[in-house]
């Protein structure tokens, strides 16, 4: 099919380059759910969840007894903004999605697991501390010790129970990231709905729903993006490249492990630690600054890290996809890469064909995806995803958008970065003044 | 396939030692180390937010359940059987909203109640407070709020009948002791 001059793609010379493939293990054709179930480690699984469960439940029906008003709203603040976090999350997985049923696990752990043996862990470490150290220690530097050392060890095993109930599920760093973020969210959002409902009793004011929405504000928000998501992300990684790489040596295997699980521990620390909390004498701003100090550092070490997994994981499924231009091209292949050039692709997409052009990429990328992730495991549904492809394709090109790509997309990515950082400072700073105005500090 | 279940058998031990050691092995460790610390007679205690008192002769300081601090500070001391605590906080209301906050943080516990009418009370440097008292299963107690400066302080001291009886003289005059403002 012929496009005229203006609207045909660019040459060659500018073809985007395909990921790089990176070690991943697809999940075989063979592998099915109720096989866990003759695992010693699902049957700890479900029991420390029971455990784990009846002990949060007990804490919340505590203190949710005295405020209801206070827990439902703190219950369905946090919720809301979980589901927000799992779609990003998800996002990320855009090649071999994690079975829901795992995700919901990982939550669990973190939730009821993770959270109940915080509980006593960090309070013991905290009376640890004051005696012998001392009382103003323990005041001081007691959450920035007991915080990670309890709840990052408690949180990772989450991931490491995973694997030992799935392991054909855990298919490459990035799957170790996905799971390490759900138990982190999990844990988060249970300690968020306590703390929340600790400042309604501290702020002596009855049922009050002021201070819910101020901790909403501030734990949810401004120390949320780089908590508890982020440092169990960390160590979820380290543990699937640990189960994965046996190419490795166990050294650098373990070494790996611990180091993440080492670098969830030091931001954790970081973040909890007295450091920087007088905000430089500068009040809400200053505390504001030192946040994004403490915080940013974590946020970027692993955005890069999870960037270069992510492109890796893409990689390998792309190059299942390589030689046959009619089920995806080469500028699609390089397209599919990153959640940001298959938006693009798709925005592109609709500015010349519509609405309907953006739908048909969207499936044609979904399809590619499957297509790609079925060949990688043998192929028995391949046929079906190739036969959806063809059809994406066939309607892209009678609307004349023969290559679902976007020209320029990749030199978009300085713009993007600073325009979200920009974002998310104004947000910040919108978030802080909001916190001050409902009486917070 | 055996060596496999048992590999995962070995694993789930491993896991399910580390939580154990987090969730019992950390508090058995933290219980067999004795939080009552000796606390000079006769010499002042800082509480936190500027608050101060002298504790009574003999007492111990509760290191596990004492929190100093800038703005706000908790200390609990222990006198054979009795547990005498004091919390100091930054408060926007007046003096009839902390006594009613501490009634309430009282009573709020099951088994817990506030007998017989609040009364007046004072301290060494003339600030003015209320005090009541309230019973908890096999222990009486008695609770005073005093404000000063946006400062309130929250006092409870609670034992067995005989030694509280015994040691009602000494915790009065700690209370009385109590000075608000960093010097």
């Amino acid at each position: 099919m012929n496009l005229p001059t203006e609207d045909r793609a660019p040459g060659p010379d500018s073809v985007p380059a395909v990921p790089e493939a990176g070690l991943v293990i697809p999940t075989p054709a063979w592998a099915r759910a109720r096989r866990s179930l003759r695992l010693p480690a699902f049957w700890l699984l479900i029991a420390l969840l029971l455990v784990g469960g009846w002990q949060i439940g007990a804490l919340l029906r505590q203190v949710a007894a005295g405020y209801p008003a206070a827990t439902g709203l703190a219950i369905g603040l946090f919720g809301l903004y979980a589901v927000l976090f799992v779609v990003f999350v998800r996002s990320l997985d855009y090649f071999e999605r994690e079975p829901p049923l795992l995700l919901l696990t990982a939550l669990g752990w973190g939730a009821l697991t993770a959270t109940a043996t915080a509980v006593r862990g960090d309070a013991a470490v905290h009376d640890l501390l004051a005696k012998l150290v001392s009382p103003a220690f323990a005041a001081s530097w007691g959450p920035a010790v007991a915080g990670p050392t309890v709840e990052e060890l408690a949180k990772t095993l989450g991931v490491v129970v995973i694997v030992l109930i799935a392991r054909a599920q855990v298919n490459s760093v990035v799957d170790g990231f996905v799971y390490g973020a759900f138990v982190g969210l999990g844990f988060q959002v249970v300690e968020d709905v306590v703390y929340a409902l600790n400042a309604v009793a501290l702020a002596g004011d009855g049922d009050s729903l002021r201070p819910v929405v101020g901790t909403f504000l501030l734990r949810g928000f401004l120390g949320g993006l780089w908590s508890h998501t982020l440092f169990s992300a960390l160590a979820g990684s380290g543990i699937a490249y640990a189960a994965l790489h046996h190419d490795r040596s166990a050294w650098r295997r373990w070494g790996a492990a611990l180091g993440a699980l080492a670098g969830a521990w030091l931001f954790h620390f970081g973040w909890n630690s007295p450091l920087l909390a007088d905000g430089f004498g500068y009040g809400g701003p200053g505390v504001l600054a030192a946040l994004l100090i403490k915080g940013i550092p974590a946020l970027l070490l692993v955005t890069l890290l999870i960037r270069q997994a992510s492109r890796r994981e893409a990689g390998y499924y792309l190059d299942k996809l390589v030689g046959d231009e009619r089920i995806a091209t080469v500028r699609e292949l390089a397209a599919l890469g990153s959640g940001r050039t298959r938006t693009a692709a798709r925005r592109y997409a609709q500015t010349r064909c519509g609405r309907p052009g953006r739908r048909a990429v969207r499936r044609l990328q979904r399809a590619q995806a499957l297509l790609a992730l079925e060949l990688s495991r043998g192929g028995r549904r391949a046929g079906r995803y190739r036969a959806v492809a063809l059809a994406q394709r066939e309607l892209l090109e009678a609307r004349g958008h023969p290559d679902a790509y976007a020209p320029d997309s990749s030199s978009t990515a300085d713009w993007s970065w600073l325009v979200g950082c920009l974002c998310a400072a104004a947000l910040a700073v919108a978030l802080a003044l909001a916190i001050r105005a409902l009486g917070g500090s | 396939m055996r060596s496999r279940l048992l590999r995962n058998l070995l694993w789930s031990l491993a896991v399910l030692a580390v939580l154990a050691g987090l969730s019992f092995g950390l508090p058995a460790l933290d219980n067999a180390v004795a939080s009552a610390r000796p606390v000079p007679a006769g010499v002042r205690y800082d509480i936190g937010a500027g608050v101060s008192l002298v504790p009574p002769v003999g007492a111990q300081l509760d290191v596990a359940h004492t929190v100093p601090g800038e703005d706000e500070g908790t200390a609990l001391f222990l006198l054979g059987g009795v547990r005498y605590s004091v919390r100091a906080l930054p408060f926007t209301g007046g003096l009839d909203e902390v006594t009613a906050q501490l009634r309430e943080s009282i009573t709020r516990t099951r088994g817990y109640q506030v007998t017989g009418a609040e009364m007046p009370v004072r301290t060494d440097a003339g600030v003015a407070g209320r005090q009541g008292g309230y019973t908890s299963p096999g222990r009486q107690g008695r609770y005073c709020a005093f404000l000063a400066a946006g400062t309130a302080v929250e006092v409870t001291f609670a034992g067995g009948d005989l030694e509280l009886h015994d040691s009602l003289q000494a915790l009065e005059t700690s209370v009385q002791s109590i000075t608000f403002g960093r010097s």
